[in-house]
């Protein structure tokens, strides 16, 4: 369908670029321990971006019939839009990207209802008053790019992925967390999900007090993303555009602790987000944005490359309803040499955080986080001695990823993160009571 | 239409089914600063299908209307059969073929772009008049819809939405004291209601800049009187959610609390649901179910007096089915939702209800907030201190929290002064947002209400 509307717009415009996306999404759902709903979401969309007389113009449908209307509302949309500072790209070998398995594909909705049966039971049988949620969630998608220079790329992927969040009432409520990225084929490791979970709830039984203070924090992969929000909003070329990242002039200066590698990497084998090339046609690659603390450089699209004199960096996010913007793919941190059971051995006073909650809420650009602590544990003298409540903690992720004591040795697959834990030396901790 | 989706539905071995298809076409504008941001139009075609059976629901949306929805209608048959029957029903309704147009306006689909273009560029061009006024943002959208709706009862809606909507943020500066305030605009109605809005656009400028010299508002406890923004925003957020079936038949916390017939307030409080009031931007004839639109009374003279229903809370919790599911659009499943919510005027006069408080504030407008069931927190977007019954000096970042049931009951006013509000955004709620609704009140005293600040 997109030459189809690439031709009609052709003739009419200097340049044009049309985005395809073809999504079939099914989710199942459990709730408190039992089967809840089960959902499919068919989406076919197009994207057409023009460039006319020097402007760009944008115009979106779901609607194959009204193709003409659409070529013509993008056009009359360029008579107003930005001045197209940049060309689009031609013809480019994209590399080859694992996104789809074909066994993937064939876990149907019969399949996870049975694979989510299967857990609750066998989570019933070692904790039977931990009550659970589960999603499975498959994906899959046919994404094309194509423009009148001659690009015309398409490639699928299937996303597979299972969320639990555990519920324990026992002298209050607590939450535990797990999350499983299947998108490789590679079967469900039943056993070991049930372990996690009943693992972090088992510690969950006992409840620990804290008084506020400064404490060594170590944060889970599975909570981590929270505070690399601010670094990953700051990255972001549109925030140098507007003169409103922190790391503007800061290129090639260490910014965070020698021990923090960070890369947003299109091409991991079966990311959630990987992709061959970017939502612009651009071969994919892998951007280090942090090299042992060293900024490295900002990632941009097209356009806002332009605008700030540089060249894209491949990494055009787009949807079909609307323009491309910079963005982020896959996140990894590199490894470290850290073992969590040394780390937590070596910790007289701190806490092990598995969840936060409340991200979003505070001055972003600016670095700072505070954030409450839905799922943590006390750490005393080694030992873990409990779990947490009304516990928060707040800071600047510019101050605290300079205080980065150790980083684990390995990384857990959070789907579009790769990541490992990380130990901060201290970290500001508010405590109720 | 209605052939082909009866076609659809034919001859499925389920309990209920019904499909809905819409066709809209949406127009966005948005200036930031004196830069034209975003400028497009996008041309929707998509639906949803549900099938009922023994207690439950199998859910699919989609862009591809043509024959292939009759394997998917099968497939969904299917799936439904092999789920472990449970409890629960629906609420039938009888055949109907009903076709509801719009009332005639300027169709916005009709307004050649530039003109939309050049009306929202004037505004954003008055709006960044004043010096202090570092930025801005101007937003307009405009979007007709029209749903196409059909069940396995032989019942047949097809429903045509307009809606038009503008609204502004200027963001003030002086040194490094920086304030913003913003008012949002929204009508089911055609372009011509967005013409004329010059003293809005204005009065947002004139308040971002009096923010700069407005002090923070010292904490603690006050007399308050609200305004009919902030009202409506209560009645919506604090209380209306509370009455939302399909929470309540989770909840047992909830359950308690809601029971009906139960007082929460004087007697001169009522809080209503009304989807049928004409042009407001939650107003709808049928729900995405089918259901025929009411006006539903959520609190009667200070009592709880009704809650909100699908076809399947009302069969669970036993109640009457008051056409309250709606979907934002044809990718999602209609939930239960509110229309245009308000607080009902009596009688006292918003100068009178002034000259009676000796110390306290006028706050007006809000920012957002969180509830969490009984509890909440709301910003306001500006105040003003009440000093022997005569408004004095402005003053910003006054927070209002508290238990929704304790501050109902300490209403002490109500103001005859209704005003119903409907803005550009809406609505969210599990995943789904904006959906168009309207808010409102008269203006209100409450006693002792805990006022956050420095």
């Amino acid at each position: 369908m997109r030459l189809e509307l690439l031709e009609l717009a052709a003739s009419r415009v200097e340049q044009a670029d049309v985005y395809e996306s073809e999504v079939d999404l099914t989710e199942v759902v459990f709730r408190q321990g039992k089967f809840f709903a089960q959902e499919t979401k068919l989406t076919h969309g197009l994207g057409l971006r023009v460039i006319k007389n020097g402007r760009v113009g944008f115009a979106a449908s779901t609607n194959p019939q009204r193709l003409e209307e659409q070529v013509r509302a993008a056009i009359d949309a360029a008579a107003f839009g930005q001045t197209a500072r940049f060309d689009l790209p031609g013809p480019a070998e994209p590399p080859a990207v694992q996104t789809f398995d074909n066994r993937t594909l064939l876990v149907n909705i019969q399949k996870m209802r049975e694979w989510g049966g299967d857990l609750i039971e066998a989570l019933n049988s070692r904790m039977p008053e931990l009550k659970v949620d589960l999603n499975f969630s498959r994906c899959y998608r046919e994404i094309g790019v194509a423009n009148t220079r001659g690009v015309d790329l398409s490639f699928e992927r299937v996303e597979l992925e299972l969320s639990v969040a555990g519920l324990l009432v026992q002298d209050g409520i607590f939450w535990v967390y797990d999350y499983v990225n299947l998108s490789g084929g590679q079967g469900f490791p039943l056993e070991q999900v049930a372990e996690r979970v009943v693992n972090l709830a088992r510690l969950g039984k006992q409840k620990a007090t804290l008084k506020s203070g400064d404490y060594p924090v170590v944060v889970m992969p599975f909570a981590l993303p929270q505070l690399l929000l601010p670094l990953l909003i700051a990255v972001n070329g549109k925030n140098r555009q507007k003169g409103t990242s922190p790391l503007i002039n800061r290129e090639n200066q260490p910014v965070l602790s020698p021990k923090i590698t960070l890369a947003d990497n299109r091409l991991r084998p079966f990311g959630t987000a990987s992709e061959p090339f970017d939502g612009e046609g651009l071969p994919a690659v892998r951007n280090v944005l942090f090299e042992r603390g060293i900024f490295k450089g900002f990632v941009y699209d097209l356009a806002t490359a332009a605008a700030c004199g540089t060249n894209s960096t491949g990494s055009a996010v787009r949807s079909y309803s609307s323009l491309p913007v910079p963005g982020l793919s896959n996140i990894e941190i590199e490894p470290g040499t850290a073992e969590l059971e040394e780390v937590i051995k070596d910790i007289p006073a701190g806490i092990l955080v598995y969840g936060f909650l409340g991200g979003g809420m505070s001055n972003l650009l600016a670095g700072e986080v505070a954030l409450n602590v839905s799922c943590g544990y006390k750490i005393e003298k080694g030992n873990i001695t409990g779990r947490l409540k009304d516990v928060s903690v707040a800071g600047n992720v510019y101050d605290l990823f300079q205080r980065v004591e150790a980083v684990g040795a390995a990384q857990r697959d959070l789907g579009d993160y790769y990541l490992p834990f990380i130990k901060f030396s201290s970290f500001r901790v508010a405590c109720r009571e | 239409m209605k052939a082909f989706l009866k076609e659809v539905l034919a001859g499925l071995a389920v309990d209920y089914a019904d499909i809905r298809v819409e066709e809209s076409e949406t127009t966005r504008i948005v200036y930031r600063g004196r830069e034209l941001e975003d400028i497009g139009t996008s041309f929707e075609r998509g639906g949803c299908l549900r099938v009922f059976y023994q207690g439950n629901w199998v859910i699919a949306s989609f862009n591809t209307v043509d024959e292939s929805l009759k394997e998917l209608a099968d497939e969904l048959a299917i799936q439904a059969a092999e789920l472990p029957p449970r409890d629960g029903g629906l609420i039938h309704l009888p055949p109907l073929d009903e076709i509801i147009r719009m009332p005639r306006h300027e169709d916005p689909r009709t307004v050649p772009l530039a003109e939309k273009q050049q009306l929202i560029h004037d505004y954003n061009r008055l709006l960044l008049e004043p010096k202090q006024i570092i930025s801005t943002v101007s937003s307009y959208l405009d979007s007709h819809r029209t749903v196409y709706w059909y069940s396995s009862e032989d019942r047949y809606i097809e429903q045509e939405f307009v809606r038009t909507g503008f609204s502004c943020q200027a963001i003030a500066r002086d040194g490094v004291n920086i304030q913003q305030y913003g008012e949002s605009f929204g009508r089911a109605a055609g372009f011509e209601s967005l013409r004329g809005k010059e003293s809005m656009v204005e009065r947002v400028a004139r308040i971002a800049i009096d923010l700069l010299k407005a002090e923070p508002v010292s904490a603690g406890t006050y007399t308050v009187i609200i305004d009919p923004l902030l009202g409506g925003i209560f009645a919506h957020e604090a209380f209306g959610h509370l009455s939302e079936a399909d929470h309540i038949a989770e909840n047992e916390r909830l359950k308690q609390l809601m029971r009906i017939g139960t007082r929460y307030g004087v007697e001169e409080l009522t809080i209503v649901d009304d989807p049928t009031l004409p042009g407001e931007n939650g107003s709808y004839r049928y729900d995405d179910e089918g259901v025929p639109a009411q006006r539903t009374e959520l609190i009667k003279n200070g009592v709880i007096a009704s809650h909100l229903h699908s076809r399947h809370t009302a069969y669970l919790m036993g109640e009457g089915a008051t056409g309250n599911a709606r979907a934002i659009s044809y990718r999602f499943a209609p939930i239960v939702r509110m229309s245009n919510t308000y607080i009902v005027p009596q009688n006292r006069r918003f100068d009178e209800m002034l000259a009676e408080v000796k110390d306290g504030l006028y706050v007006v407008g809000s920012r957002g907030g969180m509830t969490e069931l009984e509890t909440f927190t709301f910003s306001s977007q500006y105040a003003y201190r009440i000093e022997n019954g005569r408004l004095t000096k402005m003053v910003r970042d006054a927070t209002l929290a508290g238990n929704v049931f304790e501050t109902l009951r300490n209403i002490d006013a109500i103001g005859n002064d209704l005003m119903i509000h409907g803005g550009l955004g809406g609505c969210g709620k599990d995943g789904q947002s904006p959906l168009p609704v309207t808010t409102g009140a008269p203006h209100i005293r409450i006693r002792n209400v805990v006022i956050g600040g420095r």
